[in-house]
């Protein structure tokens, strides 16, 4: 009896390794597991078999079940896969059709960058803050150490809306108007559009500028030089090089130019940079104690420094822009650039 | 500034080559902005910053190079012989216009053409050449940076020279034939009767220097810088002679340049030279300034040695003293830039160099950063416009006031209020903008004349309107606008394109958490330039805070755009902050499901989908939780007057699964209420 059970067990174990379709699967389950299979037919005799030997024969019987169904699913599972693999590989697409979206705007370039530059400040710890566009000539240049018949207000083209209120030239006017509410310690840049009365082929009317100053006791000029260091390494990359020049802002003393290595020919010389390997980019300096006492600070006690950049001059750089004047043509082929 | 390269040699020796020379001088504070090579030499285009005069001479660039090379500097020896006699007698009325004059007057000069090597100089200098006279005049100012002006003295009448005011005068021929408007507080230069003079600006026509001249009286003086600029500027003339004295001569120079002038006249055009006149009534106080050594470290953040402090400061001509902790500071006359202790230190930073200060961060308390809610909500704004398709453009500030006629505005609308420019780039170009719109469709009709198809656009910018107050109110607007042609989407390309901009509109106040809001289809407050039947004011709790709509075909046209345009307008994007609904507040998840019907009905074309949402929601609004339109038809078989509208209602119940028998009679319901009040047709 053990030895048919045994047997059964082999023969099926054979037969199902041999089977090569989903079909004679499910024909060698009827075959031993189904109503009147081979296994089944043995299970129905258990009642007749001697009642000493019945239990150990059933455990026997039930471990030769299993096992079968075990091996059957086995290979059913397998086939299955393979069958279903065959109708995938049938139902192939085109996967070089155009894929479904609605196209996203783009945002302007001088707004990237903008955007970009002001993150940067920000992660210092600046704050972002505003001031009026048409601006009071007292904003514009007189807190700003610029009184009227000043020769240093040659220096910038300048549209009037009366004789006491200009478009503002520059975003440093927004420095005053911020120390006058504001005590000291400050941390602030101010972006925005500015205005010049200037139109050629590398000047347009409007454009945008960000001022940033830093206002505290005991801020030095070399702390604006690492300030300057860091923004210029996070924008064109921590290779570039930076070269501060002395230069003259009638609200900053001592005034520096800061140029940048050549972001084209990285100092070899080229058309942008003139041959020279370098690229003015910043105006900065320390705060001029005239400024602090407009603002009504005790000069001895506080110091600060002061920049200003040219937001396009920026960006033609970082993409490589030549013509200031596509700027703000809005011509989408150029706006869809960036 | 131009400066020959060998000229500056006269005065300094230096090894330098021109390229080198010009690296130095760039590297402090004079930039070169550029170098021509003539003949032998080389010319150098300096930028000489505002406050630095004293370097608008080759004098003074020279005497810059000695102490940025720490060379020798070489002065000129001036000696004038044979002084005899004396000019006319000099009287300053005005004398806080002008603190200096003197004068020689040359006696028998025979006027001609400079020598070779003087007219080179002056014009390889930009200067044109004259007679001898003029010409060393000329030498002199661009050599010692002292404006000097030549006169005939037979044409003085009176031998007198007289300084002062226009007062009652009223027009002045310049020496170019100009006939010079004058205005009341303009320093001249007169003679006994008549002005000749436009004081440190140009000469007289009247008393000009001629092939006839026999004497002449020479002018130096120190004049009022500002006086002199108004000047300049009132009557728009840049002299080389304005431009020096507005930003100030060295007082103690102007005797010195005038013996320098005489004795080169004398020498090259002939003629005895008179006794010096010099009315000086308040010679120029030397400025004592204490400077302490810690400030000027710890400003700069270097460790500058005292010794090398003293060194730069007399190299570049300012006399120290030791004083406790520092030093007393006594800069030169041709320094009146330098008035307190950071005038000095910049000079000290700049010999220095820049490139030794090192890089530090600075030490500073944290501090938590306000928000910025206006940046904020800009950002936001452009984010979810960008996400709807639209590309940010920026136009400039300014407009022609004409365009606001192409919008139709009516005479009286507030945006007809500008704020002019007096100077205009463009005359047209003379108003601050009042509105985004005009600049928008400009847009859309350049790219349209490029042959792009799909634009869509918008701006967040300011507008200026005028105010009580000094200055315009500034206000900030979005706009968009679309030609409403998605070509990446054709299947679509027969919606209405309104649909696109109120579909961003929905989009934006999502972002901005705004979320009542109504689009009200009032003929009396439709913008003028929009479609009437295909456009409408938004209204957010009660306030219109914008349009939203097709543009009127007029309008188009007077664009120059074919096709239709569509426009959404915020027109005050702060005033959103008011309405900002408060934070988010969570509501658990349905325990039960929902059951999901149609209804498709034929209404009237005036019956808005609005208004069927709300009769459906009023039957039951707590088991009816959402009304869905997912069709509207119109044609055959539909009456030409009608349109079918499907909706997809959900039902469900908080507390119970719902009963097919309820959901049955809720539905008929619906359908029974939509027959009695919108007159409304089951769809078979
Ligand atoms: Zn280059």
């Amino acid at each position: 009896m053990l030895n048919d059970i045994q047997t059964i067990k082999n023969l099926a174990g054979e037969e199902i390794e041999k089977a090569d379709s989903l079909k004679s699967i499910q024909e060698l389950k009827i075959k031993y597991l189904g109503k009147k299979g081979i296994l089944t037919g043995k299970l129905k005799s258990l009642g007749s078999t001697p009642q000493e030997d019945r239990r150990e024969y059933g455990r026997i019987l039930n471990e030769a079940k299993i096992c079968i169904e075990d091996l059957l699913s086995k290979h059913e599972a397998a086939f299955k896969t393979l069958e279903l693999n065959k109708t995938l590989q049938t139902q192939r697409i085109d996967v070089t059709v155009p894929g479904y979206f609605i196209p996203a705007g783009h945002l302007h370039p001088t707004t990237q960058v903008l955007d970009e530059i002001i993150s940067i400040f920000t992660s210092l710890g600046f704050n972002v803050e505003e001031g009026p566009e048409v601006e009071l000539d007292f904003y514009n240049f007189e807190a700003l150490n610029m009184p009227k018949d000043h020769p240093a207000r040659d220096m910038q083209d300048t549209f009037y809306i009366t004789e006491d209120i200009v478009l503002r030239t520059h975003t440093s006017s927004v420095q005053v108007r911020i120390m006058e509410k504001n005590a000291p310690p400050l941390r602030v840049i101010a972006p925005g559009k500015v205005y010049r009365c200037d139109a050629d082929v590398t000047h347009i009317p409007m454009f945008h500028q960000l001022e940033g100053f830093m206002v505290d006791r005991d801020i030095k000029m070399s702390d604006l030089k690492g300030v300057l260091e860091v923004f210029i390494h996070t924008v064109f990359g921590p290779d570039t090089k930076l070269r501060f020049r002395p230069s003259f802002f009638p609200f900053t003393e001592p005034s520096a130019e800061i140029d940048i290595s050549c972001v084209i020919c990285k100092g070899a010389g080229c058309n942008v940079c003139k041959n020279t390997g370098w690229l003015e980019i910043l105006g900065a300096g320390m705060i001029n104690p005239r400024i602090f006492e407009m603002a009504g600070y005790d000069p001895d006690q506080y110091t600060g420094f002061a920049f200003g950049m040219g937001i396009e001059r920026v960006t033609m750089l970082k993409y490589g822009i030549d013509d200031i004047r596509l700027f703000y043509e809005n011509d989408i082929r150029f706006l869809g650039q960036f | 500034m131009k400066a020959s390269y060998k000229w500056l040699k006269e005065f300094t020796d230096f090894l330098l080559s021109p390229k080198e020379l010009a690296h130095a001088l760039t590297m402090a504070g004079f930039e070169v902005e550029g170098m021509e090579d003539i003949e032998g030499d080389t010319l150098l285009d300096i930028n000489v910053t505002p406050n630095r005069p004293d370097c608008l001479c080759i004098k003074g660039i020279a005497r810059e190079i000695s102490a940025i090379l720490e060379v020798p500097f070489k002065a000129i020896t001036i000696d004038v012989r044979k002084q005899e006699g004396r000019g006319p007698e000099i009287e300053i009325k005005d004398s806080p216009l002008c603190k200096r004059y003197a004068s020689r007057t040359i006696s028998g000069v025979k006027p001609a053409p400079s020598p070779a090597w003087l007219i080179k100089r002056l014009e390889s200098h930009g200067f044109r050449a004259s007679y001898n006279i003029v010409d060393v005049t000329n030498y002199v100012l661009l050599e010692m940076g002292q404006p000097l002006h030549a006169f005939d003295l037979d044409k003085l009448a009176g031998q007198k020279i007289v300084v002062k005011t226009a007062g009652s005068e009223k027009t002045f021929r310049t020496l170019d034939d100009e006939d010079r408007k004058l205005g009341k507080d303009m320093l001249l230069i007169w003679d006994a009767k008549k002005p000749v003079a436009l004081a440190g600006v140009m000469g007289g026509q009247n008393t000009e220097v001629s092939l006839s001249t026999v004497n002449v009286l020479i002018e130096s003086a120190y004049f009022h810088p500002a006086s002199i600029r108004r000047t300049s500027k009132t009557l728009n003339i840049t002299s080389e002679s304005s431009y020096r004295f507005e930003r100030g001569v060295d007082i103690d120079n102007v005797a010195k340049a005038l013996d320098r002038a005489a004795q080169m006249i004398a020498e090259i055009a002939g003629g005895r030279v008179s006794n010096l006149t010099d009315i000086y009534p308040e010679p120029y106080e030397l400025k004592k300034i204490i400077v302490r050594t810690e400030k000027i470290n710890s400003l700069l953040g270097i460790e500058i040695k005292e010794s090398s402090i003293q060194k730069i400061l007399n190299s570049l001509g300012f006399e120290t003293k030791r004083e406790g902790e520092g030093f007393i500071v006594t800069p030169p006359s041709f320094r009146p830039d330098i008035q307190r202790d950071m005038d000095i230190i910049e000079e000290l930073a700049r010999l220095y160099g820049y490139d030794k200060i090192p890089a530090t961060l600075p030490c500073i308390k944290v501090q938590p950063a306000p928000v910025n809610k206006r940046q904020d909500l800009i950002r936001t704004t452009k984010n979810a416009m960008i996400r709807s398709g639209f590309s940010e453009v920026i136009n400039y500030s300014f407009f022609k006031p004409d365009t606001l006629d192409k919008l139709n505005l009516p005479p009286d609308d507030k945006r007809r209020n500008l704020v002019f420019i007096k100077n205009p780039l463009r005359k047209e170009e003379s108003a601050m903008r009042t509105s985004l719109i005009p600049a928008l469709l400009n847009n859309v009709s350049l790219n349209l004349n490029h042959g792009e198809k799909d634009i869509s656009f918008f701006e967040v910018s300011r507008v200026f309107l005028p105010s009580d107050l000094k200055l315009p109110d500034e206000i900030i607007q979005m706009a968009a606008i679309s030609n409403n042609n998605k070509s990446a989407m054709l299947w679509e390309s027969k919606h209405d394109g309104f649909y696109d901009l109120k579909g961003a509109l929905e989009n934006l106040f999502r972002d901005l958490k705004i979320k009542q809001y109504y689009l009200i289809q009032d003929t009396s407050s439709i913008e003028p330039y929009l479609h009437p039947g295909k456009s409408c004011s938004i209204i957010v709790n009660g306030e219109k805070i914008g349009s939203l709509g097709t543009i009127h075909p007029h309008v188009s046209e007077s664009f120059d755009i074919k096709g239709s345009i569509t426009i959404l307008e915020i027109y005050d994007l702060e005033k959103l902050l008011e309405h900002v609904s408060s934070g988010t507040t969570f509501v658990s998840l349905p325990k039960f499901p929902y059951v999901e019907r149609d209804v498709a009905i034929i209404v009237s074309n005036e019956v808005l989908v609005e208004q069927v949402n709300r009769e459906i929601l009023s039957v039951d609004s707590d088991l009816i939780e959402a009304v869905t339109l997912f069709d509207i038809y119109t044609g055959k078989p539909i009456p030409q007057d009608k349109k079918s509208l499907a909706f997809s209602i959900r039902y469900r119940a908080a507390d119970r699964t719902l009963t097919d028998a309820e959901v049955d009679s809720l539905h008929s319901n619906i359908v029974e209420r939509l027959k009695n009040t919108l007159n409304a047709e089951l769809r078979g």
